[in-house]
């Protein structure tokens, strides 16, 4: 119990003490989830809309492929994103490796698949009744989206906080073409990490608290949106 | 356009629950396809919808049988995919349709049949040609059925439809001709009082029942009875519309007794002359076609043909009790 009393009074000192520097690693951490979120559910919201509501040859095949994109190992995608921007790589000119754009760029690709397959999803749950309606109505594709998006608000609002969740704690592929770099390129995650590794329990405990902290405003608000959309609809 | 036809109307390839090689509807006429549940009516109006789709606009307006609301005021559902004109001949239509008053309220919080009559709305005020409607009366109580019917005769007027249903009423008072649908294909096309009143074979005689529509205008309202003027006759029916207003009187053809001498005084309110043109024994009924100025076909047992020894050409007398007649308006009071 001693033990864990030490861990905790280090993490309240580690919190009390840590001025810029805890700063800017929540500051990246908010930036590279928000924006990775942003663009997978920009990608995703959509695509899943179209995916849920199609019916053409080769959609069980996107749609599996989709699921499997949703439980892709994030080593195996910082891997492979490492590969294409090393130096020697096919897309090593763009000379992103170890900065926040690579950390963006593979938690996009992580991001999408979630954002697609549980709008998917939502969206393959509308009754036949309202499919039938939506073909009857003719609208403008923009519009379509508009309106699946709106009928079925909670599944979207689900799939950005999954989308969030997945890429705000998501720790191996950020680290992979991250690099960890203080200061540069290092987010709540991989400073856990770091800090866990040097046996400095108390700062990973703190850099832990914020984390959830983060995770539970972003998922309150959500959820909060969830809950008036339906109160609307 | 003059007409508007479809070809190898044919859904799926294999085993189609829907065959039909052609079907056409006139400019300004209102078709109705009658049948069973499970006939493929609906089927039919989501393939001609989905051929009209091809190519972009001009598409057909298709109100489906159970209209689908989406989250959001009745208002946005009402003006979705219209654009500004429409929006104002749908609002107008809402309100001669009686949900005129909801259009501020959650599309959720509307009945079955205000969904319907929003869902109309929508569909009448898109400027199409060509207007599919499924079951559009099915979810409202008869006293509306004729308002909304005659709402709807109002938007399609110079405009073609195809009105799907299994309710003699909705048939009768929308439709101008009237295709019966059995098992996908269809098995007879006319007037829609004359495949009531001659159904081609036994099968359509067994979904339409023999019927009898005859066009008429009330004179006077008397009790639970109006009069129609029908012709040079007059013809009392259950109703309780207004003089001035244009009806059809459904009756059946068991409702109908055929007499070889003029009736004293009796209880049948409608008596009138007229001549026997035909005589069809199909089944175990006889069906007596007799020509009183208009055409009235009676249904008969066998024993009773015998009896009163009917031919083409005999002089009948018919009568109709007006309690077993009923008038349904098609049009506003004049």
């Amino acid at each position: 119990m001693e033990f864990l009393a030490d861990v905790f009074e280090a993490a309240f000192a580690f919190l009390r003490d840590s001025g810029g520097e805890l700063g800017e690693v929540v500051l990246l951490t908010l930036v590279v989830a928000g924006l990775a979120t942003a663009i997978g559910v920009a990608i995703g919201v959509p695509f899943g809309i179209w995916l849920g509501l199609g019916s053409f040859r080769g959609r069980a095949a996107i749609w599996t492929l989709v699921n499997v994109g949703m439980g892709m190992p994030p080593v195996l995608v910082g891997l492979f994103v490492l590969l294409l921007l090393w130096s020697d790589g096919p897309l090593g000119s763009l000379n992103i490796l170890f900065t926040p754009g690579a950390m963006v760029v593979v938690q996009v690709l992580l991001a999408v698949p979630i954002a697609t397959g549980v709008t998917a999803g939502a969206v393959a749950s509308l009754s036949p009744d309202a499919r039938e309606q939506l073909d009857a109505l003719h609208l403008s594709l923009p519009r379509l989206g508009v309106v699946v998006a709106k009928e079925v608000w909670p599944g979207v609002t689900a799939a950005i906080a999954a989308t969030f969740g997945r890429v705000v704690s998501e720790v191996g592929a950020v680290l992979i073409v991250g690099g960890n770099i203080l200061g540069e390129t290092r987010v709540l995650t991989t400073a856990i990490v770091q800090e866990t590794r040097q046996a400095r329990f108390g700062a990973a405990v703190a850099l832990g608290v914020v984390l959830l902290i983060i995770a539970f405003s972003v998922n309150g608000t959500l959820t909060w949106l969830q809950f008036r959309g339906q109160r609307i609809g | 356009m003059a007409e508007r036809r479809f070809e190898d109307l044919r859904w799926p390839a294999e085993d189609p629950i829907v065959d039909i090689p052609e079907l056409s509807v006139q400019l300004g006429e209102r078709l109705i396809v009658f049948g069973p549940n499970g006939a493929g009516k609906t089927t039919l109006l989501r393939l001609i919808s989905a051929v009209e789709s091809e190519g972009g606009t001009p598409y057909a307006s298709y109100l489906p049988q159970r209209p689908y609301l989406f989250r959001g005021t009745c208002r946005a559902n009402l003006h979705l995919g219209l654009d500004t004109e429409a929006r104002i001949r749908a609002e107008d239509l809402a309100m001669r349709l009686g949900v005129g008053d909801r259009l501020d309220d959650q599309a959720r919080t509307l009945s079955g049949g205000e969904r319907m009559r929003l869902s109309m709305a929508r569909t009448l005020a898109v400027d199409t040609a060509l207007v599919l409607l499924d079951e559009p009366l099915a979810p409202l109580d008869l006293r509306d059925r004729e308002t909304v019917a005659s709402v709807i005769a109002d938007a399609l007027a110079g405009r073609s439809a195809i009105i799907v249903t299994h309710d003699r009423d909705t048939a009768a008072m929308l439709g101008d001709r009237m295709a019966v649908m059995i098992d996908g294909k269809i098995q007879q096309i006319g007037e829609v009082a004359e495949v009531f009143a001659t159904p081609s074979n036994d099968s359509v005689a067994a979904i339409v029942g023999v019927s009898n529509v005859i066009d008429g205008r009330v004179i006077a309202r008397r009790g639970a009875l109006v009069e129609v003027e029908w012709g040079d006759h007059r013809f009392f029916a259950l109703g309780d519309h207004q003089a001035g207003t244009k009806v059809k009187v459904l009756f059946g053809g068991e409702a109908v007794g055929v007499h070889n001498r003029p009736m004293g005084e009796s209880s049948p309110r409608n008596l009138f002359p007229g001549v026997v043109t035909e005589i069809r024994e199909t089944g175990r009924l006889a069906e007596i076609v007799i020509d009183c100025g208009s055409t009235v076909v009676a249904l008969i047992t066998p024993g009773s043909l015998d009896a009163l020894d009917l031919a083409p050409g005999s002089e009948v007398h018919v009568s109709v009790k007006a309690t077993a007649a009923r008038a349904v308006a098609v049009g506003e009071a004049e």
